[in-house]
């Protein structure tokens, strides 16, 4: 009985010194403990836009988040209805990534699997650059340049659209203005700014899938566009929807460069050829001359519900990820 | 734990004894011989209102050449920021463009408000037909004005605006008339939503630092960030109207809108417009020394003004040095002539002789520990 215990004792203190003698355990625990504190960042983060917003929640309820774009935001008469602003961040998202994963994808298969030795160096460089861009630079670059010069053309090659039946007509009611700044512009410089992202992972990805994949598609007598669309894609499918959420969570928040593209107007249609305001373009704006405690707490809800519209996207997307994962690359093209 | 509690209220208590005797022993010697401190020992902290943080700035770098001793540190961090720290005692002084709401006034206990310069707001436009050198400049009342951010009005050639402009009736398109606002939080906005609540009693979206303009809801307004923002967006879409400050309009050489005023006359913005709506409304502060001084009735006042202002603690001050630093620092804004100048020179309109009396009046009863401090 004694001889045991003391010989446990002896192993649990050798296993101890075992362990720990390369650093194992201290290193384990500093990881561990790096790990944590994201966890407990985005908690707090969680916690204090909760309790901050308590008065806003308790005294505007539900009415914050009626689906209207015809809503009041007017701090001078203490009401706050926030679709407009939820309605403006999905859809410049939504536009930058429709148009942001066809052209990024594009360029990654370019980059991965077609393009010449010579090029492939310059053309990585540039994508990185368009990364390292600040938003604030992109914003002015939309000012002086991109705006008159495409989004505008683009605003009045579309106005005919208002033709279309009901919401896809409402969203191109004209005319944009004459210099361009509309729910448009934001949602093409989004396009602008999350290309590089998902560009970037996506040619990652692409160059990860092992060369026997490559080799058994070409044994078989595929092309190469039918090795790249049937087996590489498909293969590589769940790490460039990673991709696309990174994109897509850059889109959400940004903030600077939609501010100074996206006119800043409370307008009702919806229609992509109007000014319009995102929740952090309103936060940005409106944050540092709030007028009452109650528009700063309904700021603060506002943030929350970025917070949550964000998280559920991103859960939404792990789980398309955690899907496509499980099926082997032929269902997956099925 | 109590312990702990003991101690640190003792050390507190003792501090705080120092800082009375300290204070009982120099205001005497200040009031006597000023600037026996320590060149940059006493430092004021100031934050809020980024309209008057251009001239704060100034003050900043030229009040120290005045008194060595202090140095003044204020950031622009907006007036309700301002407000709220000057309420929890953050800082030694705020600057604001909104007054206090009454919940304010509970919370703060003894906050007094010193306006110390005011601003006027011009209407800049884009009218491509108008020659800005030899054809007059667009003329706009009140009422026409309010009309067009509520959308009533929102053609150029809307008959309102026509018999305002005789002279250039001709010029006027059938264009709509594009609004442009602020899209930041600003005292600009809350001078001009003032003056629109004045002017007509149609304006029903209420005033502010931000509101939620009726012309944004259909498709005809849009914000811009600061003044350069709104008068960026003025200068590229044609046929566009928005407010800015007088004195970016005059450093920018803007064209801008005069107005007729009250009295019936058309005036443009100047200094002496300005002053002359501020001299109108001399009698008419609050207790709290706050007034609104648009749609002036005088014959020759400018309608859309306002006043920014410093925000003290007017008898709960501890540290009688720093009050007494505080006060001359207040006393030389508003009455140097080369602090004066300062301001004026940034587009800034310096107060009337009648209001500034008043002013000085009140700053003169600041308390420090119960004992008087003066300039």
């Amino acid at each position: 009985m004694k001889n045991t215990s003391v010989l446990k004792r002896n192993t649990w203190r050798e296993r101890l010194n075992r362990s720990t003698r390369h650093g194992d355990i201290p290193w384990s625990l500093l990881v561990g403990a790096m790990a944590i504190l994201v966890l407990v960042v985005v908690l707090a983060i969680a916690w204090m836009l909760w309790t901050e917003s308590a008065d806003a929640r308790a005294k505007i309820g539900w009415d914050f988040f009626r689906p209207t774009l015809d809503a009041t935001w007017n701090p001078a008469k203490d009401i706050y209805q926030a679709w407009p602003f939820i309605y403006g961040t999905l859809i410049t998202s939504l536009v930058a990534i429709i148009l942001a994963v066809p052209i990024s994808i594009g360029i990654a298969v370019f980059l991965a699997e077609l393009c010449p030795e010579r090029l492939r160096l310059p053309l990585n460089w540039m994508i990185e650059m368009l990364a390292a861009i600040p938003s604030v630079v992109y914003g002015l670059w939309g000012i002086f340049v991109f705006l008159p010069v495409v989004v505008a053309p683009i605003g009045k090659f579309l106005a005919p659209l208002s033709s279309l039946p009901s919401f896809a007509g409402t969203l191109f009611t004209g005319p944009i203005s004459e210099d361009g700044t509309s729910r448009l512009a934001a949602g093409l410089i989004l396009t602008i700014m999350i290309i590089p992202t998902i560009t970037a992972i996506s040619r990652d990805v692409l160059l990860a899938i092992p060369d026997t994949q490559r080799e058994a598609a070409m044994g078989l007598g595929s092309t190469r566009w039918e090795m790249i669309w049937q087996v590489l894609l498909p293969y590589g499918l769940s790490g460039i929807l990673g991709a696309i959420i990174l994109g897509l969570g850059r889109a959400l928040g940004e903030t600077m460069a939609v501010t100074m593209v996206m006119g800043n107007a409370n307008e009702a249609t919806g229609s992509l050829l109007k000014a319009g305001y995102t929740m952090a373009s309103l936060l940005a704006l409106q944050f540092k001359e709030a007028v009452t405690p109650l528009h700063t707490d309904a700021m603060i809800e506002l943030g929350l519900t970025l917070f949550a519209i964000t998280l559920i996207l991103n859960l939404l997307a792990r789980f398309l990820v955690w899907q496509v994962a499980r099926r082997t690359p032929q269902e997956a093209r099925a | 734990m109590f312990k702990f509690t003991r101690a640190f209220v003792f050390v507190a208590v003792a501090f705080s004894f120092l800082l009375a005797a300290c204070g009982t022993a120099s205001t005497p010697a200040a009031a006597g011989a000023p600037a026996t401190q320590a060149p940059g020992s006493v430092t004021l902290t100031g934050t809020g209102s980024t309209f008057q943080f251009p001239a704060e700035q100034a003050y900043a770098e030229f009040f120290p050449a005045v008194d060595p001793s202090v140095v003044i540190n204020y950031t622009g961090t907006g007036s309700g920021a301002g407000k709220k720290a000057i309420i929890d005692g953050t800082v030694d002084f705020a600057g604001s463009d909104a007054v206090l709401n009454p919940d304010e006034i509970t919370a703060g206990k003894d906050l007094q408000i010193y306006p110390f310069l005011a601003g006027a707001t011009v209407m800049a436009y884009n009218l491509p037909s108008l020659d800005p050198k030899n054809d007059p400049k667009l003329i706009l009342d009140g009422k026409t004005l309010a009309d067009i951010y509520m959308g009533k009005i929102t053609m150029w050639n809307d008959p309102a605006i026509l018999a305002l402009n005789p002279k250039i009736a001709s010029k006027l398109p059938a264009q709509p008339i594009f609004t442009v606002h602020r899209a930041d939080g600003s005292g600009t906005t809350e001078i001009f939503t003032n003056a629109l609540t004045a002017f007509s009693s149609d304006w029903t979206a209420g005033h502010g630092t931000v509101i939620d303009w009726p012309t944004d809801k259909a498709g005809t307004g849009k914000g811009g960030n600061g003044n350069p923002g709104v008068t960026a967006e003025i200068a590229k879409n044609q046929y566009s109207l928005g407010y800015v400050e007088y004195a970016y309009a005059v450093q920018n050489n803007l064209p801008f809108a005069q107005m007729v005023n009250k009295a019936g006359n058309v005036v443009t913005a100047s200094p002496d417009s300005t002053k002359a709506a501020m001299t109108d409304f001399a009698n008419a502060f609050t207790p709290q020394l706050t007034a609104v001084i648009v749609d002036a009735p005088g014959a020759q006042s400018w309608p859309i003004a306002g006043y920014t202002y410093i925000i003290i603690h007017q008898t709960s001050m501890t540290d009688c040095v720093k009050a007494q630093k505080l006060v001359e620092y207040i006393h030389w804004i508003l009455t140097n002539p080369a602090a004066i100048k300062y301001a004026t020179d940034l587009g800034f309109i310096p107060l009337p002789d009648a209001v500034q009396q008043k002013v000085l009046g009140t700053l003169s009863q600041v308390t420090c520990n119960g004992q008087p401090v003066h300039w």
